[in-house]
């Protein structure tokens, strides 16, 4: 198990690295000066030509880079234009709403996905089936941000079950944080959930019908535990094969979604980022949501070793 | 945001059948009622935003300060916005909006990744690994991450809008394209092994495209609706297009803000979006479906029927005579006959040692019409304890579907439609799964063609053999593990405790089917059945399997089933053998009777067909 760790982790490194030299030319990448673009029109040129210094785009690209990966290296992602503060002190306390978000869209997604997909999977075919095999049509199709405002205006806005401003810090109060999380991870889960829900479908109807089941069936095995423990643990297979990407997806969601629920996470401050040109800040986003998907995705790549023996390096 | 599609390449038609494919798609299109619903909402949409500025009761951006956030009225069905905006006519124009985005979007994503996956695909090679890791390097970055760079470079407005959601999706455009490509070439090259450069490209691309536009046309309808949920999702953050641009998503970004005062505002633009983005997936998943002919309507469709061929010509009579075989001396083909011991009539009385007692089984597969199939008609057979009787036929003869029969395990459509299944004198035939799972393991017990397929491959072989066992007897865990040490023991498996905490693909297939046996054997059972339970292996392997077989029938005096096509393993193992032919039961007899005096024509074709069968009979005899 350590080897495959390692060996992910491995593939990981030039990932992170790659990803950050394209976050690092995305200043190069803006029409005239960004420097111009952040400050208007009605700039003077002494000031973009100091914003150009404190960029660095007065000096050649490549002694910019190792000055900058070194500074990221050691945890600093220059300053923000508009805030004035340490681009990591501005990402730290984003980082909290969206990784909690994230992580309740997973479970729902998960939870949502590989139940209904066991569901329907173990009875192809019937009314049940078709039913929530429609369902997940409708999951794949619903826009996320609309569900979570239809969940606030009825649950929080309506009937006043939940607060309407749903962010309570973990460390402050864990049972108001959970119930915050309630609406929003539903609202963020249900489309991840309909994408795991088909794949696992599919998945289960092969796996209930391979020869190993007729052999376990055929040997006694009651249909319970075939479908518990063979089914399912067949099925993870291909599903966690394709789970990245779904998550990958969810992460990108959380932004919008987490508009609605008025959450204090990255989406806010990229969006004021992207509106204000903010630079830095745009950077230091993609690359914390980068990583965050390759962690993800080693997770992933590891439970995916757990279930098959033959991804484990030998 | 994007919902991944996920095409099967089983699923592209071959090129050559391209234009006869296009007309059939169509009559499949017809005939699904949800692609029909899809096709409606589409060009519904279409119409609207093509004639937005006649549909639509005010200018998008008229204002009416007599009715600012009016809710619904007479001159407002849909209500106003905060200037007295008219919702309906936003939500009219807001298609033209959406329309345009997405298929601007979709045609950058196709421009841009389309030609990617050409060249990976088409180079290969270096290009391709380099291409290939820099796309999975891609998935790091959430689609609309990509979006919001784009835009925060680039500023707000139509043109970048089309540019971010496009790039969002060309990733998976040059993926796709890639893969076809790859395919594509390499089947040239299986097909002529040295061809001319220019030559090599036109007959690639020649081959590529047309293979390529049925999974684009599925990814493109996809990623429309995929782009009108993007287009919202920047909308309704305001990064979409100006604010005076009337857009589905900007329209939900204001229903947000008066959440408490006019809930019922969010509703139009939400079920605008979500019958739209629904269309489009459907849409994707009927031409997907046209294009492999799968049918999505009807009902249920028997899994084996695609692969049966009717019950019908040629006759026995006609493969008698065009084979003309040598001892044939019956003209007509009869049914077994009765009172030679070996197909027992109702008077007949059974045996006490009858282990398996299968009368008049006709089996039937249903068609999606109502009508049926017949697969197996009216077979009669007897088993005793210690004896093991060859069923032999050639493949589409049904005798898979008979011991299927036996076991309970007939594929969904296909039914035992009449006849009776005795095990040990209990009645088989219409048993509910409950009183099925009585019988498997502790009655009959099976092992299947393919050695490795029949083990789970994400369990080891030790945790699928004490699962059988603990479904038999209350056992503890040390204890099952004990006795499942002892089963492999039992088939040959040698250093059994290692081999418990194996996985299948770490054994060879002698040695998976050996487990396969043994899990078999777990519960004991008065029945084994071989289905064609040695074919795939090689011959020595095969022999000391069967080897095995005979040793466990004497050392623990089953009645045995072996299922096989092949003359050589039924006559080294059977003690008699039955023979099938389109379903119906042809002769059975002791095998060396059978072999040294076939009474069927059919029979003496099959063994003549049989370079090696006549030597076999002289060992066994």
């Amino acid at each position: 198990m350590g080897k495959l760790v390692a060996y992910r982790l491995l593939f990981a490194v030039p990932q992170l690295l790659v990803i950050s030299i394209l976050v690092f030319s995305l200043t190069y990448l803006v029409p005239g000066s960004p420097a111009a673009a952040m400050l208007g029109t009605s700039a003077t040129p002494e000031a973009i030509a100091h914003v150009e210094a404190q960029l660095g785009l007065d000096r050649p690209p490549l002694e910019r880079f190792v000055e900058w990966f070194g500074a990221l290296l050691t945890g600093d992602l220059g300053t923000s234009f508009r805030a004035g503060m340490p681009v990591t002190d501005l990402l730290a306390q984003r980082l909290p709403a969206t990784l909690s978000v994230v992580a309740g869209g997973i479970v729902v997604a998960l939870v949502l996905g590989v139940g209904a997909g066991v569901f329907t999977g173990t009875r192809p075919g019937t009314l049940a089936d078709r039913l929530v095999t429609g369902g997940t049509v409708l999951g794949l199709a619903i826009p996320e941000f609309w569900l979570g405002l239809l969940l606030t205006t009825v649950f929080a806005v309506q009937l006043g079950w939940v607060p309407i401003v749903a962010w309570t810090p973990l460390t402050a109060d864990p049972l108001a944080w959970m119930r915050g999380l309630v609406l929003p991870s539903l609202a963020l889960g249900v489309t991840g959930g309909a994408i795991i829900a088909r794949q696992t479908r599919a998945a289960m109807v092969t796996s209930m019908s391979a020869p190993y089941a007729d052999t376990l069936t055929a040997a006694g095995v009651p249909r319970r535990t075939q479908i518990a423990r063979y089914g399912v643990k067949n099925a993870l297979v291909p599903v966690l094969a394709s789970t990245g990407v779904t998550f990958a997806i969810l992460i990108g969601v959380s932004f919008v979604v987490e508009k609605v629920f008025a959450l204090p996470g990255l989406g806010s401050l990229m969006l004021t980022s992207v509106i204000g040109q903010d630079f830095p800040v745009v950077q230091g986003v993609v690359l914390v949501t980068a990583t965050l998907v390759i962690v993800v995705n080693l997770v992933i790549d590891i439970c995916y070793g757990l279930i098959n023996p033959q991804a484990r390096p030998q | 945001m994007s919902n991944a599609v996920i095409l099967d390449p089983a699923d592209r038609s071959p090129a050559g059948t391209q234009a006869r494919g296009v007309v059939q798609a169509w009559h499949r299109l017809r005939r699904q009622p949800s692609t029909l619903f899809a096709v409606v909402v589409v060009a519904v949409l279409v119409v609207v935003a093509v004639a937005a500025p006649l549909l639509a009761p005010y200018a998008p951006e008229a204002t009416d300060f007599d009715a600012p956030l009016s809710g619904p009225t007479a001159d407002h069905p849909l209500g106003t916005a905060d200037l007295g905006q008219d919702l309906l006519s936003q939500l009219i124009y807001g298609a033209r909006t959406a329309l345009v985005v997405a298929g601007g979007s979709v045609l950058v994503a196709m421009l841009i990744g389309v030609p990617i996956g050409l060249v990976l695909g088409y180079k290969g090679g270096w290009y391709d690994r380099i291409g290939s890791r820099g796309l999975d390097i891609a998935d790091a970055l959430p689609g609309l991450m990509v979006g919001f760079v784009v835009i925060a470079i680039l500023g707000r407005g139509m043109a970048v809008l089309v540019l971010a959601i496009g790039l969002v999706f060309c990733m998976n455009f040059a993926r796709m394209t890639r893969a076809i490509t790859l395919t594509e070439r390499k089947k040239l090259y299986v097909e002529s092994a040295h061809v001319s450069g220019l030559r090599e490209r036109q007959i690639v691309f020649g081959q590529v495209l047309p293979n390529l536009a049925g999974p684009l046309a599925v990814q493109a309808a996809v990623f429309l609706g995929s782009a009108i949920k993007v287009e919202a999702a920047l909308s309704f953050l305001g990064l979409g297009l100006g604010d005076d641009q009337p857009s589905w998503g900007g329209m939900l970004g204001l229903a947000a803000e008066h959440q408490a005062d006019r809930p019922l505002m969010a509703v139009a633009p939400g079920v605008a979006i979500l019958l739209t983005v629904l269309a489009f997936n459907l849409l994707g998943d009927g031409i997907n479906d046209a294009l492999s002919g799968r049918r999505t309507t009807g009902r249920r469709r028997s899994a084996v029927l695609g692969r049966l061929r009717p019950p019908t010509p040629p006759t026995l009579a006609e493969v008698r005579t065009a084979r003309s075989a040598g001892p044939a001396p019956e003209a007509e083909p009869q049914p077994a006959p009765a009172g030679s011991g070996a197909t027992p009539d109702d008077d007949v009385e059974v045996p006490a040692d009858t282990v398996l007692d299968v009368r008049d089984a006709t089996i039937v597969a249903d068609r999606p019409d109502g009508s049926t199939v017949t697969l197996v008609h009216g077979v009669s057979l007897r088993v005793r304890r210690g004896e093991i009787l060859g069923l032999l036929g050639e493949s589409g003869s049904g005798k898979s579907m008979l011991a299927k029969a036996v076991l309970g395990l007939l594929p969904p459509g296909v039914r035992l439609a009449e006849g009776s299944v005795r095990l040990n004198g209990t009645e088989l035939a219409g048993c509910s799964e409950r009183e099925l799972r009585a019988v498997r393991g502790t009655g009959l017990g099976v092992v299947l063609q393919n050695p490795q397929a029949n083990l789970s491959p994400v369990h080891t072989v030790g945790r699928q053999l004490v699962d059988v066992l603990r479904a038999h007897h209350p056992l503890s865990k040390r204890d099952a593990r004990a006795r499942a040490a002892e089963l492999l023991d039992l088939v040959g498996v040698n250093d059994v405790q290692r081999r418990l905490d194996q996985y299948p693909y770490q054994f060879s297939g002698g040695m998976a089917q050996r487990v396969a046996i043994a899990i078999a054997l777990a519960g004991e059972p008065d029945l084994l059945i071989l289905d064609e339970a040695t074919s795939a292996l090689d011959v020595t392997t095969q022999s000391q399997v069967l080897d095995l077989v005979l040793d466990l029938r004497d050392r623990l005096g089953m009645a045995i089933v072996n299922i096989t096509h092949d003359l050589g393993v039924a006559a080294e193992t059977c003690d008699r053998v039955a023979v099938l032919y389109r379903g119906e039961l042809v002769e059975v007899a002791d095998v060396v009777d059978l072999f040294d005096r076939p009474q069927q024509a059919y029979t003496a074709a099959l063994l003549a067909a049989h370079p090696t069968a006549d030597h076999d009979v002289e060992v066994i005899a």
